[in-house]
């Protein structure tokens, strides 16, 4: 593997008396697939926001391909066109259409011309299999395609490294897929990703490592094969658990209820 | 004559209308005020709306003391105060006007552009309506939300090129139906410049009443011609909130 792209270091955020992340350290090789997860309020959203600076860290230091973000006078501006964000609500710009959704960052943030910001737009659409819809609007669309032009909004800007804050958590099952889909080809072509998310199945696929987040700190790190044989917290031996229940077979259900019986 | 024949309601009405050329002039007056107004009131409204959003503790707090202090005190005081002011300040106040002669069948008509009192009229109105007219506006701009600006953020814009070209091209989609309250009202707001001896249209219906004493016709009349305004004013802005509405949403 390469440099690392990204290098967080002993970030600390709190909001008010709400310390919700407390000394975070880990590094982003290229080509990378970092999976978060952890129980809600555990300081995952946070930790993305703080990587791209839209809340800078109370303490620490992010670096992106060795430049320091937390240097005073940088250019934050600039900085963030290199990191690629892809958010729960999907947040697309409502009265663009799905194409200009896509190009109104190149035209705004890079200067690109109109016919060359259209025509990119158009190949990161045809990635996430969403060309036939560049016309529409984000309000005509269903949630998993929405997310689909939120992928390819931030993919054609061509960044370093993509963050994705739970981005099917907000989808109705049968949507989950397709946008999981879209996310999974990316991975294997090497794009550079840093992915919240509670789908395992996704984690166990494309993850290099997986990092469990609990009250602000790295509970445990390690491998999806390690997560899934052998956790060794308990924290995280329960949270699998749970996930077990709501996402996976009803097997988990079952063992569930014969151990409440046995008690 | 032959209007002898007709009921007297029907004679008085027209023989107000016998003034339509004094009519006419007060109501070119009054769009003339209403537009410049309302023109004035928007842009500056604008302007405070996004000082009072994103401006920061201290410039939010100062627009929303202008807003306030605007929307709490009366019109009229404002407007005398304006009008006083120079006065007050001992500035001297040179006679001057800026007007046009025209000419419709046999009636010969001026029209004043600009004088010292259109001026303080269109300047009171103006920045009274610009308080509402911001309140309006970030109403609307808080309905927009936060979301999309962070998106924005996140592909590298700055702050300003997300609200000038993500937040504000919905607001001021989605103010139309809030801001016709304030379209419909200003017109009725304009004939408080009567106080300071503007001619627009309530100006001249006094006129009209001490000259013919038919005091009912008069105000009927012009109450009609505001009727008619304003209910088109509202027609179209109606028509423009349909015509500019995102599909889907």
């Amino acid at each position: 593997m390469g440099k690392p792209v990204l290098r967080i270091v002993d970030v600390w955020k709190s909001y008010g008396e709400l310390e919700v992340l407390k000394g975070v350290s880990f590094e982003l090789m290229e080509q990378e697939v970092k999976v978060i997860f952890g129980p809600s309020g555990s300081g995952k959203s946070t930790l993305l926001r703080c990587i791209n600076m839209l809340d800078p860290p109370d303490q620490g230091e992010v670096y992106l391909s060795e430049q320091n973000l937390m240097e005073p006078g940088i250019n934050l501006n600039i900085m963030r066109a290199n990191i690629g964000m892809v958010f729960q609500h999907f947040n697309l710009f409502a009265h663009l259409r799905a194409i200009n959704n896509v190009s109104i960052g190149l035209r705004r943030v890079k200067g690109v011309s109109k016919e060359e910001a259209r025509s990119k737009a158009l190949k990161a659409l045809n990635q996430v299999k969403m060309a036939e819809w560049a016309d529409h609007y984000p309000a005509q669309l269903s949630g998993g395609q929405q997310q689909r032009i939120g992928i390819a909004r931030a993919l054609v800007m061509e960044p370093d490294v993509i963050l994705f804050d739970e981005p099917t958590s907000a989808l109705d099952p049968e949507l989950i897929g397709e946008v999981l889909q879209v996310m999974l080809e990316l991975a294997k072509t090497g794009t550079t990703m840093i992915v919240v998310t509670h789908e395992m199945g996704f984690a166990g696929a494309v993850a290099s490592e997986m990092l469990f987040l609990g009250n602000g700190v790295i509970i445990e790190r390690g491998t999806p094969q390690h997560f899934f044989a052998s956790p060794k917290s308990d924290r995280v031996k329960t949270f699998l658990k749970q996930l077990d229940i709501l996402y996976g077979s009803h097997k988990g259900l079952l063992k569930l209820s014969k151990e409440e019986e046995d008690k | 004559m032959m209007f002898q024949a007709l009921p007297q309601e029907i004679q008085d009405l027209l023989a107000v209308l016998e003034y339509w050329d004094e009519i006419l002039e007060g109501f070119i007056m009054m769009i003339w005020l209403y537009v410049w107004a309302l023109m004035i009131g928007f842009f500056l409204g604008l302007f405070l709306a996004i000082l009072r959003q994103y401006g920061g503790a201290i410039i939010s707090r100062i627009a929303t003391g202008y807003i306030e202090i605007v929307r709490g005190t009366p019109l009229l005081a404002q407007i005398l105060l304006l009008y006083f002011l120079p006065y007050s300040l001992n500035i001297p106040i040179e006679r001057w006007a800026f007007y046009t002669n025209f000419r419709i069948s046999d009636r010969e008509m001026t029209f004043i552009l600009l004088n010292p009192e259109i001026l303080v009229g269109i300047l009171a109105l103006g920045l009274n309506s610009a308080a509402y007219q911001a309140e309006y506006l970030r109403g609307a701009i808080t309905s927009v939300g936060t979301e999309q600006l962070v998106a924005a953020q996140s592909l590298g814009m700055s702050r300003r090129v997300g609200i000038v070209h993500i937040v504000l091209p919905q607001a001021l989609r989605r103010v139309i139906p809030a801001w016709s309250n304030e379209a419909a009202y200003l017109p009725k707001y304009t004939i408080v410049v009567w106080y300071i001896g503007v001619p627009e249209l309530f100006g001249k219906a006094h006129y009209l009443v001490f000259k013919e004493f038919i005091p009912e016709a008069t105000f009927i009349i012009i109450a009609i011609i505001f009727l008619v305004l304003i209910s088109t004013v509202s027609k179209v802005l109606d028509v423009i909130h349909k015509r500019t509405a995102i599909p889907g949403l």
